[in-house]
């Protein structure tokens, strides 16, 4: 594995790390954008159209 | 949520359900980072009727205050959510062993740590093991206590079969 890629993944690991350790009631607003994003791209079409291109 | 979770801790008070536990990727919330999902999973004692289980007390008690039932979900608030009945063993102990948390203000129980990861294991989807890495990622699971669980439940044979199919040659 490359240096970089390594500092890629430790990245990752440690705002994954922040994230969890957050007060339940921050994630849970987290939670909630994150569910009305996954309504506007399925309300999109975008996950259907990259799904069958062309 | 807050506003979802106030509503079943109405129909709880209501007599409608007794104790329940929010399983899935919102109780893995309660451990881990934020996962996208779009529901909520809220696992319940359903009343049994003759030898049936079901669900329709709270059905019913939620259309009747206007709660709109979507296929398998019930929207309440702004999340649709499965009422589910405990199914085995497993998840019945998960259900009463749930700790209390507090969401502004608002009392809610979620299952342990180790118990989502026992029950994620025994179901045993792809996204499951990945949740089940994560929890092991995280810390958050005492490894005694797990341990445990698995035994009574019949399920350190795949627990070995996950640690080699997933953790062996990762250290």
């Amino acid at each position: 594995m490359s240096v970089q890629m390594r500092k890629i993944l430790e990245s990752k690991r440690e705002m994954r790390q922040r994230l969890a350790s957050l007060p339940f009631a921050e994630k849970v607003k987290l939670l909630e954008q994150l569910r009305d994003r996954s309504v506007a791209i399925a309300a999109s079409g975008l996950k259907k159209s990259l799904a069958s291109p062309g | 949520m807050k506003a979802t979770l106030a509503i079943i801790n109405q129909m709880q008070a209501a007599g409608v359900i007794g104790r329940y536990a929010i399983g899935g990727a919102v109780g893995a919330t309660f451990y881990l980072e934020p996962v996208a999902t779009l529901d909520i999973d809220v696992f319940v004692s359903f009343q049994q009727v003759g030898l049936l289980l079901t669900a329709s007390p709270i059905y019913e008690y939620l259309t009747a205050r206007g709660f709109k039932a979507e296929k398998e979900y019930i929207i309440i608030g702004k999340w649709p959510v499965q009422f589910l009945p405990p199914g085995n063993a497993l998840v019945e102990e998960a259900l009463a062993l749930a700790v209390e948390t507090e969401l502004e203000g608002v009392r809610a129980w979620v299952m342990t740590a180790e118990h989502l990861t026992a029950i994620a294991l025994q179901t045993g989807r792809a996204k499951d093991f990945a949740r089940i890495l994560q929890f092991i990622e995280s810390g958050a699971l005492d490894a005694d206590r797990l341990d445990q669980i698995l035994a009574r439940h019949g399920l350190l044979a795949k627990w070995e079969q996950f640690g080699q199919k997933f953790l062996e040659g990762n250290s």
